[in-house]
């Protein structure tokens, strides 16, 4: 299997130079700039409900990411991608709070701290694979969120802490939603631009033959230890980043945010994005923060429905809406979201023709 | 000396839910080759079928008790047909994530069956007190819920062993092809391993929400289970019970020895320490098959 699993039959590179190549056409490149000049723009037309959602948007992309690398390329199934999360939120907290270092200092740390550790429970990757290692990301996920809640001194438990958005630069306030927004997005650009070329880099490539067929990927001279680990290390520095991201929004970190079921919504809604693409990314984290407001949205009715104690009803809805959805998924389009956007692509430049 | 050996023997006492639940993992997986995460939710509907049973509905004991193995197997029957069957033949990521989604999808179910709060069975269904032997107080529901555990582990592997059906299972734990060439119908089984398995783990749910009050922290029991079954080899039922006891004396130990020193739930954290170490040294646990792989 290449690595554009969805590209459209019959596309194939004839030589060294398109396979290189990030824009298959010029459109896609016009595009794709219109794209991010419209999402620059965007906050001066949205309120500011429409730039919280667009933050949070951007900084689960940034996760996303991570998990579509260890997951989507790698194929190492990690069931802690959350916990992963939360350590780069509590790593950007902890320095501020113990140290008073700056948040363009913490950023950096923020992605590394988590890196290691992930890099430390991706060991059992040498030894096992497949359900092996979901069973070591889950058994990561109960040790870091323990470890968490419980050393009070450093994280303050279960009460979470403070942070503090990244002080002004060159004039630009980040105080103001807006303008963190711009700086959230810019760092998710670069972020998909670095994983946009890592999975055409030399480690990428070897990533997607540990992914195919780890037997053979050995046999034809790729170090499986180093290609998993680093997945894995890769993977839990985008986690890191984005839970640091995130956090700031808030200007507050709670261990609540990333429980087991938000390490298996990465997981489901990764799936209803699409394995194995960037763009799968994209579109799986969009998804999931947009179905996110709208639960908010339909608690109210819940509330008509089953009286006045809807606060369990609401969390009942999410847990049954996603996991449906991301079922339903599975079992109708297994390939996701990323592959249903070629088949309409191809349909429309096929058009009379059904095939 | 007086404490170990309290907290071993207490440790057997609430191992025999473990075992149980870790039985029925091993059932779905041997067959099917998918790790059923969904089992510890299904822990909590069993108890709420039973607490709604003999709370709600003032049903006597066995009634309830056969309405919930019933509601147990509607809703196996239920899985494997609508999300487990579509999925046969899918890469092993696939029925990973749908099991994961499983289990929340029946917490959320969960917690509208319970409306969100944790219920309790007012007095148990089972005798309450304790026996005195010794110096040990063994309480009468661990004893009770053990020796149903162990009659119901018994009453399944007589009927591995003995009938037409069980058989069946058994070829199909070898292989799927051969069972298929041989006449079995493979898909048929699967469902057989679900009920099976969902009857066990709402039976194990109910005896678990007797001890600890039926509410939605019951699947944490099935979650520290997941690292009795990979201690005992996913492939092995004796490993399973094995396995299982291990575990519940792990954690009485933990909560005499190792909870004083450390602070918070260390009763959850320390198996999955515990699963961490088997999968860095042995992670095929005990008797489980060392898969040998070649292109």
């Amino acid at each position: 299997m290449s690595i554009n699993i969805n590209r459209p039959c019959g596309t194939f590179d004839r030589n060294y130079f398109q396979a290189k190549e990030i824009y298959r056409t010029p459109l896609r490149k016009i595009l794709l700039a219109l794209l991010i000049i419209g999402m620059y723009l965007l906050p001066f037309l949205a309120g500011d409900y429409g730039i919280s959602i667009l933050t949070l948007i951007c900084a689960f992309i940034i996760g996303m990411l991570g998990l579509q690398i260890i997951t989507g390329y790698c194929g190492q199934i990690s069931i802690g991608h959350a916990a992963f999360m939360g350590v780069g939120m509590y790593t950007v907290g902890i320095l501020q709070r113990h140290f008073g270092l700056n948040f363009w200092i913490c950023l950096p740390l923020a992605g590394l701290v988590p890196m290691f550790i992930g890099m430390m429970f991706g060991v059992p990757a040498l030894r096992m694979k497949g359900l092996y290692l979901a069973f070591a990301t889950l058994a990561a996920h109960f040790v870091i969120v323990y470890v968490i809640s419980n050393w009070r001194s450093v994280t303050n438990g279960t009460d979470g802490m403070w942070m503090k958005r990244p002080d002004a630069f060159f004039g630009i306030d980040f105080k103001s939603d807006r303008n963190y927004y711009l700086l959230v997005l810019t760092i998710t650009i670069i972020m998909t631009y670095l994983a946009t070329n890592l999975a055409r880099s030399k480690l990428g490539r070897s990533f997607v033959a540990v992914r195919d067929n780890d037997i053979a990927a050995e046999v034809m001279g790729i170090n499986i230890a180093y290609t998993k680990i680093m997945a894995f290390g890769i993977g839990c520095f985008f986690a890191g980043i984005s839970g640091a991201l995130g956090g700031a929004y808030y200007e507050y970190v709670n261990i609540e945010w990333f429980g087991l079921d938000d390490s298996i919504w990465y997981l489901g809604f990764l799936v209803v994005g699409g394995f194995g693409s960037i763009f799968g990314a994209i579109a799986g984290a969009t998804v999931w923060k947009i179905m996110d407001e709208f639960s908010t949205l339909v608690t109210p009715l819940a509330e008509i429905f089953l009286g006045g104690a809807a606060f369990y009803a609401s969390a009942a809805f999410s847990l049954v809406i996603y996991s449906l959805i991301i079922i339903v998924f599975l079992v109708l389009e297994p390939r996701g979201i990323a592959h249903r956007w070629e088949m309409v692509k191809r349909s429309y430049r096929l058009h009379p023709f059904p095939y | 000396m007086e404490e170990t050996i309290k907290s071993i023997v207490l440790g057997l006492c609430s191992g025999g839910i473990y075992a149980l639940l870790a039985v029925s993992y091993v059932v779905i997986y041997k067959s099917t080759r998918v790790f059923p995460f969904s089992q510890a939710a299904v822990l909590i509907i069993g108890a709420y079928i039973m607490w709604y049973c003999l709370i709600a509905w003032h049903l006597p004991i066995w009634l309830g008790f056969i309405i919930t193995c019933a509601g147990g197997a509607i809703l196996g029957m239920f899985i494997e047909r609508a999300f487990m069957r579509p999925l046969v033949g899918q890469p092993i990521l696939a029925p990973i994530v749908v099991t994961l989604c499983l289990m929340l999808f029946l917490r959320g179910i969960g917690i509208l069956m319970g409306k969100g709060d944790i219920q309790g069975f007012g007095e148990s269904f089972l005798p309450v007190g304790a026996w005195k032997v010794g110096f040990l107080h063994l309480p009468k529901i661990q004893v009770y819920g053990f020796i149903l555990c162990a009659v119901l582990i018994a009453a399944l592997m007589l009927f591995y062993e003995k009938t037409r059906t069980g058989l069946g299972m058994r070829v199909v734990h070898e292989d799927h092809v051969v069972a298929q060439n041989l006449g079995i119908n493979v898909k048929r089984i699967f469902q057989y391993s679900w009920i099976i398995s969902c009857i066990i783990a709402v039976v194990a749910g109910m005896l678990l929400g007797n001890i600890q009050g039926v509410g939605l922290a019951l699947d944490a029991n099935g979650l520290i289970t997941i690292a009795a079954v990979l201690f005992g080899g996913l492939e092995s039922f004796a490993g399973a019970i094995i396995a299982g006891l291990a575990i519940g004396i792990l954690q009485m130990l933990t909560i005499t020895y190792i909870a004083p020193l450390l602070p918070g739930e260390t009763t959850m954290m320390i198996p999955f320490v515990f699963l961490l170490l088997i999968l860095f040294i042995k992670p095929y646990g005990l008797f489980g098959l060392v898969r040998i792989e070649r292109l």
